[in-house]
């Protein structure tokens, strides 16, 4: 492997227009959103279809646990963003330390939320009501999207242990970018989580 | 080309009709009148296009427009055959139809109409009642000519589609929600209609009539219906009604005035007074009715009714008790 | 073309010709990335499902040719009837024209050398293949999907239809959704990064703006059918409850979510017949496209609007009168796009000199069905009249003109176009003639009397029909038209095939056509261009002098590229070149992914949800080796 870190920041610098990764990572990111969007419309839609929502005999959800969870996953964009930095500007390690934290952070994100999912699912099974249904689906998916993300970052903490090179740094763009984007959709899903309680 | 053939068909026959360019109705009426003009539009744009193209072929050694001109030309016809002249007819058609004439395919004012009936779709025959009585029936409507009349249309099962294309548009029948139609014949006469939207196995057969009668047969008509049914005059046939309320029969089908009273089946308290057999798949004649009975999977494979091994005579006593239920 | 390549060019042309070489045999085609070979195993594929289709058509019109008839029975007919549906659209169409046509030419056509992502490209077909093999599964475990291709609750429910079924076409359609995301994303990139230095946004082919208006749509369209599947699959199975009023659903959110992605679909299916009409006719017209950007703006348009028009396929569902009307007005509006392109292509061919070969002939037909069918489209924009004729043959009548007459025709003459380019050779334009007007008339008998029997009551999806209502004769006429139409067909594909080993050779440019495809040797080295061809017009291929400089550049070595696996990246607006990147070649790992995720979706099917996962892991494992190789880099 030829390349290094100063010869990827060369590259950096240089380019004219974002490479073929990002725009990849972008267009993929568009279809998310879509089928967020979707999956947050059906909440609504259903929502607006049933007079008790939610219906009798289903706890209202909590709002602080949610909340406090969600800026915490919300804040590790911080350290994507200053892996990207970091790298392009070819530091290695500091890169690799701020995006080690922020797999950290997401991890306990992960841990709790599934850990509230399940309790959730005891307390009123999807199989109940065309509230939980949609309740679990939407959660259900942005957790999935959260687990995703979180092995990006930890195949590109696991390829960097050998060193950058454009193509890493490309994904490690694209990786950050995703992570911006599941942090939005956070933001819109604990929205809708907690609507019943506006 | 698109007229011609569309024309010949029209009127062009008696009987069993289903024709939607043949109204009995205001509202079916506006509706063909609206087909009839779109046609002749799209007739005009339709050769308009096959024209140019023509000329194309006709002139395909000359590289300007007929008229002279060039390329400006050109942009200037696309521009303003492909953006001005589109919007005109479309805003013009919009209007109309989209806000005059669906003015009469709407559904009725609630409580406008001094009567109303409530169809009920099944997998593959239809539920009527007559809501303010105790009349129900099936697959055969009875309306009063010239009254409108309000349809309530739900669904037991899928979701069947209400259509009676002399008569009016269609209205889905969707479980959970009651859409509503205006029934409103202007002369008597007996309209064919046919549930279209797929439900499954026999979509096919799932057909039903619209009786517009003289309000005094229909009145006489509702009458009967509401009340429960006879008591059976011959010894053959009280010995169908006992066959039958010890069978599975009563299980799924109801006959008032007696301990049947299955909600799966068709209400057969008149059945007699129908005239076909599960939603027009077979006349109601005695033979047919023995058909039926004995092999309904043969006439309608997949319906709900299972076929029974009954014995010759217990058949006929069936028949002959299902036959006195006027 | 006409300069000769001296000793250095044809050194490098050898070099390139070593560098792109992949290896020979079935090997080579499992683990092929040239978009060129993936492009025909799409072909061929998907034709191969067209046959299905069209066999399951044609089976239906033997059933229908007369009443009461008992060719068929009603589960069989309902399956083949849905079966027939969702094979033409998801199987041939949207893979035809975007995966074998869009993958073969938009890389030659933008003057590129491969796709953006070449090994993902496999990863499409791959996925795509299996995922049709996955529904065909089902066609001979007599369980395939019975509840039409729109598949409405409740009658999709687990309660209406309790078999496997339902659930063949849920995974299934899933698992093609991702394959065509895949692609979608590919020719999106492709379109916007790989162009050609020169090819700016303004000059590209309006084929690739077809294409490109296609992916997008693809991208925002399928999220919607995908969710909507996944809610069907999580109530058939784990007991969810969207679509049951009891507990709180609604049957019509099926129906929302399906037609949000389905009107932009249809528009999918008819945007790359849209390119090819614009590929076929400046080159046989001699003259370039009339109108040229507002045709470009009315492509991406008519994607636009379609995405706003969704509930004009629910006018009899008893929605607010308010919005149906909303949806009526964008009905009409999605309506201007497609009469801007009717009338620029047919100024164009007035005037050009228009030289009436097959394949312009098939556009000929197009142009003329498609404006039936899209008339009868207007129609349904006025809500009264729809909401008598919809769910009639009257709606069959409309969409095969518009699906069959107007996608299918411009597929049917692509075929024929671009052959010399494939194969090398000529075909025989006399029975290409033959086959356009075996087509044609059997196409106008076979569709036009369905509008006549559904305005006198046919309904839709029957599976026969009684005698007494007169339908009998129109019906046998649309079978017996049915059977011309396979004849012209299969008249076709016989022209194709024996043209492959008999036919004329072709020169690279044997119509003298205007995009760069007409610019590289027939059939297309491995590397596409010798030279990264440079751009000033959006008809290239017919600035003659810029084709001479390409030869000059490969005599002084300038952009032929040939330090490896290489393509020029370039400005997504300008197409300045920004960047050389070093391509992927040929890898084994697209097609285990494609395997793994085959096992996944099997194992959904059969329940069991554990060994899913593991399949799930396996995959995510296969997509790890693939990306654990990288390109080289200096
Ligand atoms: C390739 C696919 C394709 C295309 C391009 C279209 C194009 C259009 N479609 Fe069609 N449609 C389908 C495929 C397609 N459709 C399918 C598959 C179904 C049925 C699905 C199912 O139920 O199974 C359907 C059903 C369907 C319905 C629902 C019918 C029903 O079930 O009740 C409606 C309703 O509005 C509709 C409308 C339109 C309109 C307005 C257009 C317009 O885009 C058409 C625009 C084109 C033109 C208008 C031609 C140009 C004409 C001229 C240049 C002449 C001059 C014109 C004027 C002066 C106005 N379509
Ligand atoms: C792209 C879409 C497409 C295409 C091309 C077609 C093509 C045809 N369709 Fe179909 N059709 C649909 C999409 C399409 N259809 C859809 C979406 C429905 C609705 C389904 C539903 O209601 O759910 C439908 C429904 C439908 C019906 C109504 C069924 C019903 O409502 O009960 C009928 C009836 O006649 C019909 C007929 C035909 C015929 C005769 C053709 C002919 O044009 C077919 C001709 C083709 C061939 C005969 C194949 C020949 C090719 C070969 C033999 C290739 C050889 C291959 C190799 C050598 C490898 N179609
Ligand atoms: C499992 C339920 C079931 C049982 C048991 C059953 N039926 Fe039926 N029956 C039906 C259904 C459902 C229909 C409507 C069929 C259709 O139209 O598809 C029907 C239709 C009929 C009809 C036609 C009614 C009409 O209005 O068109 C008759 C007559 C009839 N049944 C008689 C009988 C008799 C007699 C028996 C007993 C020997 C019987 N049924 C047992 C379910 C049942
Ligand atoms: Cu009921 Cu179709
Ligand atoms: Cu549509």
């Amino acid at each position: 492997m030829s390349a290094t870190p100063a010869a990827v920041a060369r590259v950096e610098r240089a380019r004219l227009a974002r490479p073929n990764g990002w725009w990849g990572m972008a267009i993929f990111v568009a279809t998310e959103a879509t089928l967020f969007g979707t999956i947050i419309g059906t909440y609504y839609y259903l929502r607006f279809n049933n007079l008790h929502w939610p219906p009798p005999g289903v706890p209202e959800p909590k709002l602080t646990l949610p909340l406090v969870l969600t800026g915490l996953l919300v804040s590790t964009s911080v350290p994507m963003q200053l892996a990207v930095n970091a790298a392009s500007r070819g530091k290695l390690p500091r890169a690799r330390a701020a995006l080690l934290l922020a797999v950290v952070v997401q991890a306990g994100y992960l841990g709790m939320q599934v850990h509230l999912f399940v309790h959730d699912v005891h307390e009123f099974p999807p199989s109940g009501s065309a509230y939980s249904s949609i309740y679990f689906t939407m959660l259900g998916a942005h957790h999935l999207h959260v687990f995703l993300g979180m092995l990006l970052i930890l195949w590109i903490l696991l390829r960097t242990a050998t060193g950058l090179t454009s193509y890493r740094m490309n994904g490690l763009r694209a990786t950050a970018f995703y992570w911006h984007f599941i942090n939005v959709l956070a933001l819109c899903v604990v929205g809708s989580q907690l609507s019943p309680l506006a | 080309m698109a007229a011609v053939p569309l024309t010949l068909p029209v009127g062009a026959w008696a009987g069993d009709n289903q024709n939607a360019l043949h109204p009995a109705s205001k509202q079916e009426h506006s509706i063909s009148v609206l087909w009839w003009v779109m046609l002749v539009g799209c007739s005009i744009g339709f050769g308009v296009i096959v024209i140019l193209l023509f000329l194309g072929w006709v002139r395909r050694n000359r590289d300007y427009l007929p008229f002279g001109g060039r390329d400006r030309a050109g942009t200037a016809i696309v521009i303003g055959l492909g953006v001005f002249v589109p919007i005109v007819i479309l805003s013009l058609l919009f209007v109309w139809s989209d806000l005059y004439v669906i003015k009469t395919t709407e559904a009725p004012a609630a409580n406008s109409t001094p009567m109303s009936v409530k169809v009920i779709g099944h997998d593959w025959w239809w539920e009527i009642r007559y809501p303010g009585t105790r009349a129900v029936t099936a697959n055969e409507i009875h309306i009063p000519v010239r009254t409108r009349v309000d349809m309530l249309g739900t669904s037991a099962d899928v979701i069947h589609s209400f259509w009676v294309p002399a008569l009016n548009r269609k209205a889905d029948l969707i479980p959970g929600r009651v859409n509503r139609l205006l029934l409103d014949a202007n002369r008597p006469g007996e309209y064919r209609g046919q549930c279209a939207e797929f439900c499954g196995q026999q979509h096919a057969h799932m057909a039903m009539y619209v009786f517009a009668d003289p309000p005094n047969v229909f009145r006489r008509w509702l009458a009967n219906e509401a009340r429960p049914a006879r008591k059976p005059a011959t010894p053959q046939a009280r010995e169908g009604e006992r066959l039958f309320l010890n069978l599975p029969c009563s299980g799924c089908h109801m006959i008032r005035g007696t301990s049947a009273d299955g909600t799966i089946g068709p209400d057969l308290t008149h059945l007699a007074t129908r005239t076909t057999l599960a939603a027009l798949t077979l006349p109601n004649k005695p033979p047919d009715l023995t058909h039926w009975i004995e092999d309904p999977q043969r006439y309608k494979p997949g319906s709900k009714m299972p076929g029974f091994s009954l014995t010759s005579s217990q058949r006929d006593a069936l028949v002959a008790y299902l036959d006195g239920l006027k | 073309m006409a300069t000769t390549v001296t000793e250095p060019g044809l050194k490098r042309v050898e070099r390139l010709e070593r560098i792109w070489v992949e290896p020979r045999g079935v090997l080579g085609w499992l683990t092929t990335t040239d978009h060129k070979r993936i492009g025909l195993l799409y072909f061929f594929t998907t034709l191969a499902f067209f046959g299905a289709g069209g066999i399951e058509a044609l089976l239906i019109r033997t059933q229908l040719a007369e009443p009461n008839a008992k060719v068929l029975s009603p589960e069989t007919y309902d399956q083949l009837m849905t079966m027939h549906g969702v094979t033409m659209i998801f199987l041939f169409v949207i893979p035809m024209s975007l995966g074998a046509f869009g993958n073969y030419l938009i890389p030659l056509m933008i003057g590129a050398r491969d796709m953006a992502f070449p090994r993902m490209n496999a990863l499409s077909y791959w996925l795509f293949l299996a995922s049709g093999l996955f529904m065909y599964a089902s066609v001979f475990l007599h369980a395939a999907p019975n509840a039409g291709w729109f598949d409405y609750v409740p009658l999709a429910l687990k309660q209406y239809d309790p078999g496997r079924n339902i659930d063949f076409y849920a995974l299934g359609l899933i698992f093609n959704g991702i394959s065509s995301t895949a692609a979608a994303i590919n020719f999106i990139v492709t379109i916007f990064k790989l162009r050609a230095p020169g090819m700016s946004m303004n000059r590209m082919p309006l084929f690739c703006f077809a294409m490109l208006a296609v992916s997008l749509s693809l991208i925002f369209a399928l999220p919607s059918l995908t969710i909507d599947l996944v809610y069907l699959e999580l109530q058939r199975n784990l007991g969810f409850h969207f679509f049951d009023v009891a507990h709180g659903g609604d049957p019509l959110l099926w129906q929302h979510l399906f037609w949000l992605f389905g009107h932009p679909e249809v528009y999918i299916i008819i945007l790359p017949a849209f390119g090819i009409a614009t590929s076929i006719i400046p080159t046989f017209s001699k003259r370039k496209m009339i109108a040229f950007p507002l045709v470009a703006l009315a492509e991406l348009l008519v994607a636009f609007i379609g995405f706003g028009v969704w509930a004009h396929h629910m006018f009899a569902t008893g929605l607010p009168t308010i919005t149906l009307v909303f949806f009526a007005a964008a009905s009409m509006m999605v309506v201007i796009p497609s009469t801007i392109q009717v009338f620029a292509w047919t100024v164009t061919v007035a005037l050009g000199r228009p030289e009436f070969r097959a394949p312009l002939m098939f556009i000929g037909g197009f142009i003329v069905f498609f404006v039936l069918g899209g008339l009868t489209g207007i129609m349904f924009a006025a809500i009264p009249f729809d909401q008598a004729a919809t769910d009639t043959y009257f709606v069959v009548a409309h969409f095969h003109f518009i699906i069959f007459g107007a996608a299918v025709f411009p597929i049917l003459g692509g075929m024929y176009y671009w052959f010399p380019k494939v194969t090398g050779r000529l075909y025989h334009e006399g029975l290409a003639k033959l086959s356009f007007w075996l087509t044609f008339v059997g196409t106008a008998l076979t569709f036009f009397p369905m509008h006549i029997i559904g305005l006198l009551g046919m309904p839709r999806r029957v599976y026969t029909y009684p005698s007494s209502l007169g339908w009998g004769a129109y019906n046998l006429s649309e079978t017996i038209g049915a059977f011309i139409l396979t004849a012209g067909l299969l008249l076709i594909f016989w022209n194709l095939v024996y043209s492959r080993f008999r036919g004329a050779p072709a020169g690279p440019d044997p119509f003298f056509g205007g995009t760069l495809e007409w610019a590289t040797t027939s059939p297309p080295p491995p590397y596409n261009f010798p030279v990264i061809p440079t751009v000033r017009s959006a008809y290239p291929n017919w600035d003659a002098e810029d084709r001479r400089a390409d030869v000059a550049r490969l005599e002084r070595g300038e952009l032929v590229l040939d330090g490896g696996h290489e393509t020029p990246a370039s400005t997504v607006v300008d197409a300045v070149p920004d960047e050389v990147l070093e391509m992927p070649g040929e890898s084994p790992w697209p097609l285990a992914v494609a395997v793994c995720t085959s096992l996944l979706f099997i194992m959904l099917l059969t329940r069991h949800y554990a060994v899913a996962g593991v399949f799930a892991g396996f995959a995510l494992l296969a997509v790890a080796a693939w990306h654990s190789k990288e390109p080289q880099e200096t």
